[in-house]
């Protein structure tokens, strides 16, 4: 019996994933966040209005399609003013979860794979940055740094670093622990070797879930900080700072709205992707 | 009410035997536009035993789910299903569910799964016997203590007030039994109910499910892969493949002269009722001198002391098996002959070079000569790498030869192995499970080892599938001349490809000689024991 | 339950204090951080109205004329006892400023873990028994919840019920609905994560082998809900809310500030706006001890609950979650 005949007779292999297909809502998603990164990149691609000097004669004007977001009370262009302020609300965001992720993830990735002293040690610095709840952390911090945006950032991505930590700590462990790691062990892999090609690589789906939903955390984050005023001044005009002026016009409502749903539109999409990396997973 | 009154008492059961008590006719079940069950008939009589045989995939899950209307979301079951006269598939839901429990009980498979785990055994016991609908509700507990006394429950008052983790796996399979029995249905389905138990409580279990159907009347559908017990316990089988029945009549019919070439390769594949079929393929090779001593080894961990004075020796070329239950130690000591736990006290040399007291690195070169291949052949390669990858790693990590040297041998390997070309660029999700642990065992192999330590490789496969490994791994011993420690619970499987066998319980040896002195004449008590739980077909 | 419960939990509460004081550490670390030397240059701004004679007082009673390390010790030692520090702003002890505000605080939080629940478990229940579509939507409801900025839940609430339906007056910040709605802006966004939790440990309960065999003894949808999946669903409930202290207390910064009030949210904001150091570093020191006794409490409390759990191994606990 010649060994091929043997595998013929094997059941078949499960049929491999469905041809690789995306949910619509998530391919939605997908163009919100691109095209919410390229305002922050080119905004003046998309608009070409002035974002900080207003046309006195256009106070207050509604949206329509000269002015898509209306204009404020400095006959200013909403629209202009959201996507010139994209840059320090998104990009911002992106360098709170980059502190985050390399910091936490250096600490759960040290901590899981060496466990013992460095553990126990990195797991109560962890706890005391879990303990200090995050929003106000992230108030302490952009207060003893500065009212700036890049300090919101900074100030976002420490209060972030716990949960990257805890995370990337907890699957390590569990890649750690699992059998493929201690076969390639005995097939002589080091410990190095085995932690950048096994552990790692394994480890790093959940990473990468957590870290987009973090950009979604930290967009709301550093709107709420930009809305209390610990952003860049006017005539900045970051989405939460946007929202928080637009309050003192209630008759002019479109200049909450505009920036109100540009954010929950991005966080949105944001999360509707790291849902769906969780899901196929 | 007494036992013997409720005994008695027992549901719309129709007394003449012309009609059968279940009569399934042309049943299909499908996922989608995916058919899993396509067209099966079947009867069973009242107070008589079916068997649904097949191996995963077959679709003999599906029919009990379907029987019991608890098929996942997505599933569609059609054709005429009647039981006791009632067509079940056309009922409303809220008249079958009348029926669960009280006409139609069901034993699951995995006892340690099947019970809630935050709620006491006895909360949930009471559900059953809820479903009696002339037993007054101060009486419950007692019909309750009552069945797990009947079910051979040494402390039913402990066990009702136990949560499931704290009971054995047997303990938890005669709850369950007990819970399904209790409210005296017509006809219980039994998932499987025994593969999740050590062998001789496997055999304990199948006689109390016996004993309840005799004792009560109660019609059995019996599902299992294992055709020795199915032909061991059952009236008549059914065997499936795909979903479609391949042969079903009398048990002694279908065992004795299998009609179909599935049934009866399936037959010649399990090795209970084969215990020859690789004899001239075992004994091919030769036996050289010791390659693995193993002398006086003991590991403790904790109180506990998994490896006790443990001493056994393999000439190379061939086989050595070490057979036990769970809790015997067995996984231990491969781990203490790999290298992965280091021995309390004793001496293990693998082709004489001395294990103990070396460092990860100066193991290294032990493990050249050892290889380990794992029991789940579905946890021991990583996910992401592809099969060529998977292999070639060992290669890589010793630098052996040049790229392209470690490509050729990678496919040497893999072709050895039973692997064909077209698989090298899949990753181990696109492999059937046979196919995965060939690629497990490729990469074992890659790297020219005289040992491999076999930890229960077929255990997580089919039959038809394991019997392809075995023979795989027996012409591999027989060409290389490799050197087998093979651990497992099957002694059926040990008897048809050991030359020695070393028999554990608690970490002790037990008995140890050839396979001929093991099983023709065992002198211990345990391995009688453990040889007369073995099912072997004849009823 | 073992006989390593008392070792457990002593272990578990000297990890507690341990970490409290570490927190207290760094927040006075990173408030020593900031440039400058804002808390001089506070007390010398003629507005204060502080005399020389005041603010050399105050400097030597803060030591702030010594090294870091020293003041560090020192503030320490008065936290352990109980010494908030005075205010630099006000001049009074920082202790009697937040015990004004903190029943206000309380009350929002109270309140708003309790609408959280309210609303996880109406959305998770939802989700299982609802017909379709409208279970299966309620599944995005969380997701939803969790993309609007808390401040937006809160203006929007007060343009719909204060501005629109006139049902509380926005300036009146202790009225019953004005609290209701406040209390709601900051459930919302917990509720969200709850019932994420609550819905991803339902699903996970109903796919269990011991769900499919309690269905077939019988058990309808109702019965299996409530008599099976709801206490192992539940119970890991208990752990999310105690980390939720976290949000709740970091949210009320922004929800007071939206809806007026007073608390120590609002203390916070008005200590960052006035650097008053003393008031922030006691604010956010007094929420970490808060909500490491929370999570103290959840942890000594769950092994009780759930017989699952061994207190052999205290990380068990963190795979249930």
């Amino acid at each position: 019996m010649t060994l091929t005949a043997v595998t013929t007779t094997e059941a078949p292999a499960p049929p491999t994933r469905p041809v690789w297909r995306v949910p619509p809502t998530v391919v939605v998603s997908f163009v919100v966040v691109a095209l919410v990164l390229a305002w922050s990149i080119a905004p003046g691609v998309f608009s070409h209005q002035n974002p900080v000097d207003g046309i006195p004669s256009e106070l207050f004007r509604p949206p329509s399609g000269a002015h898509w977001f209306g204009t404020d009370h400095l006959g200013r262009d909403e629209f202009a003013r959201v996507v010139h302020g994209t840059a320090s609300s998104v990009s911002s965001a992106l360098v709170a979860v980059l502190i985050g992720l390399v910091v936490g993830g250096l600490f759960g990735l040290l901590s899981g794979f060496f466990g013992g002293l460095v553990d126990t040690t990195l797991a109560r610095f962890v706890d005391v940055l879990l303990a200090i709840p995050s929003f106000l952390m992230a108030v302490v911090i952009v207060s003893a740094l500065g009212f700036q945006t890049i300090n919101a950032a900074v100030a976002t991505g420490v209060s972030a670093v716990a949960v990257f930590a805890r995370v990337l700590r907890s699957e390590v462990l569990k890649a750690r622990s699992a059998v493929f790691v201690e076969a390639s062990l005995l097939l002589g892999g080091s410990r190095a070797s085995v932690l950048f090609r096994h552990v790692l690589p394994n480890a790093s789906r959940s990473v990468l879930q957590l870290a987009v939903l973090q950009f979604g955390l930290s967009i709301l984050t550093i709107a709420s900080l930009a809305f209390l005023g610990y952003g860049d001044p006017p005539p900045a005009s970051d989405w939460g700072l946007l929202i928080s002026s637009g309050r003192e016009y209630p008759l002019a409502p479109w200049l909450v709205w505009a920036p109100a749903v540009v954010t929950i539109v991005t966080v949105l999409s944001v999360n509707r992707i790291s849902r769906w990396l969780r899901k196929t997973d | 009410m007494a036992p013997q009154d409720r005994l008695t008492s027992t549901l719309e059961r129709p007394e003449s035997t012309v009609a059968p008590l279940l009569q399934v006719e042309g049943l299909r079940v499908a996922y989608g536009g995916h058919e899993v069950v396509r067209g099966v008939d079947l009867e069973l009589g009242a107070g008589r035993s079916l068997a649904l045989i097949g191996e995963s995939g077959s679709g003999k899950s599906t029919i009990a789910k379907a029987l019991l209307r608890l098929l996942p979301t997505g599933g569609k079951a059609s054709g005429r299903v009647e039981l006791a006269g009632r067509a079940l598939l056309e009922l409303p839901e809220r008249h079958f569910r009348r029926l669960r429990g009280r006409t139609i009980g069901f034993v699951p498979q995995d006892p340690g799964n099947a019970l809630n785990p935050v709620r006491t055994i006895g909360a949930q016991a009471l559900e059953a016997a809820e479903l009696v609908d002339e037993l007054a509700k101060p009486d419950r507990r007692a019909a309750v203590l009552e069945t797990f006394a009947q079910v051979g429950l040494a402390d039913p008052e402990r066990v009702f007030l136990s949560y499931p983790h704290q009971l054995s796996g047997g303990m938890l399979q005669r709850v369950l039994i007990g819970l399904a029995v209790l409210p005296r249905p017509a006809l219980l389905v039994a998932d499987e109910p025994t593969s999740a138990l050590d062998v001789t409580i496997q055999k304990r279990i199948l006689d109390l499910l016996s004993e309840l159907r005799e004792g009560l009347g109660i019609s059995l559908l019996l599902i299992t892969h294992d055709l020795a017990i199915a032909a061991e316990r059952a009236d008549s089988l059914l065997v499936l493949k795909d979903g479609v029945a391949q042969e079903t009549g009398p048990t002694a019919e279908v065992f004795a002269a299998p009609s179909s070439d599935y049934a009866r390769r399936l037959h010649a594949d399990v090795p209970a009722l084969n215990p020859d079929r690789y004899a001239q393929l075992r004994d091919l090779g030769r036996a050289g001198a010791p390659k693995i001593e193993v002398v006086a080894v003991t590991k403790s961990f904790g109180s506990l002391t998994a490896v006790d004075d443990v001493s056994f020796s393999v000439p190379a070329g061939t086989t050595h098996a070490l057979v036990g239950e769970s809790g015997s130690g067995k996984t231990t000591a491969i781990r203490l002959l790999s290298g992965l736990e280091q021995p309390d006290s004793g001496r293990i040399a693998v082709a004489g070079e001395e294990l103990r007291g070396r460092s990860h690195a100066s193991l290294r070169s032990v493990r050249r000569h050892l290889q380990l291949v794992y029991q789940n052949p579905f946890t021991s390669l990583d996910p992401l790498w592809k099969v060529e990858r998977l292999v070639r790693e060992p290669l890589d990590r010793y630098r052996i030869g040049s790229p392209r040297e470690r490509d050729e041998l990678v496919r040497e390997t893999l072709t050895a192995v039973g692997l064909g070309e077209h698989l090298v660029s899949r990753r181990p999700s696109a492999l059937s499970g046979g196919q995965r642990q060939r690629v497990a065992i490729a990469r074992a192999l890659v790297l020219r080892p005289d040992v491999l330590v076999l930890d229960e490789p077929t255990s997580a496969l089919d039959v038809t599938v394991q019997a392809d490994i075995v023979e795989t791994l027996l012409r591999l011993q027989a060409e290389q001349g490799l050197t087998y420690v093979f651990v497992s619970h099957d002694l059926s499987l040990v008897r048809q490809l050991a030359h020695t066998v070393s028999v554990m319980r608690r970490g002790r040896v037990v008995e140890q000689g050839t396979v001929a002195q093991i099983f023709d004449s065992p002198q211990e008590e345990y391995t009688r024991t453990l040889l007369d739980s073995l099912p072997v077909g004849a009823s | 339950m073992s006989r390593g419960y008392l070792p457990f939990a002593l272990r578990r509460a000297g990890q507690a204090v341990l970490v409290i004081l570490l927190a207290y550490v760094a927040t006075f670390v990173v408030i020593s951080v900031l440039p400058g030397d804002p808390v001089t240059a506070t007390l010398r701004n003629p507005q204060n109205g502080f005399t020389e004679e005041q603010i050399a007082r105050i400097v030597s009673y803060y030591g702030l004329d010594r090294p870091v390390l020293v003041q560090l010790w020192e503030a320490l030692s008065r936290f352990v006892t109980g010494d908030l520090g005075v205010s630099l702003r006000s001049n009074r002890p920082v202790a009697d400023m937040i015990g004004e505000v903190v029943p206000s605080t309380l009350v929002l939080a109270g309140a708003s873990l309790g609408l959280a629940l309210l609303l996880a478990f109406g959305i998770a229940f939802g989700v299982r028994y609802l017909p379709r579509p409208f279970g299966p939507a309620l599944r995005s409801v969380p997701s939803l919840f969790l993309s609007v900025p808390g401040f937006l839940v809160g203006l929007l609430l007060i343009q719909i019920f204060s501005f629109g339906l006139g049902l509380f007056r926005a300036i009146d910040a202790d009225s019953p609905w004005a609290t209701f709605f406040a209390a709601l802006t900051l459930g919302v966004w917990v509720s969200a994560q709850v019932a994420e939790v609550l819905i991803a440990n339902l699903d996970r309960e109903a796919e269990q082998d011991y769900a499919g065999v309690a269905r077939a003894r019988g058990l309808g949808q109702a019965r299996l809900l409530l008599r099976h999946l709801l206490k192992p669903s539940a119970l890991p409930v208990v752990t999310v809310l105690a980390v939720m202290i976290g949000e709740v207390l970091g949210g009320a910064v922004i929800t007071e500030a939206v809806f007026g009030r007073t608390g120590l949210g609002s203390l916070v904001e008005s200590s960052v706006a006035s650097q008053d150091l003393p008031v922030l570093q006691a604010v956010v020191s007094l929420a970490a001890v808060v909500f490491v006794l929370v999570n103290l409490l959840a942890d000594l409390v769950y092994p009780l609950l759930d017989p699952r759990v061994t207190v052999v191994r205290p990380e068990a606990r963190v795979a249930v979650a």
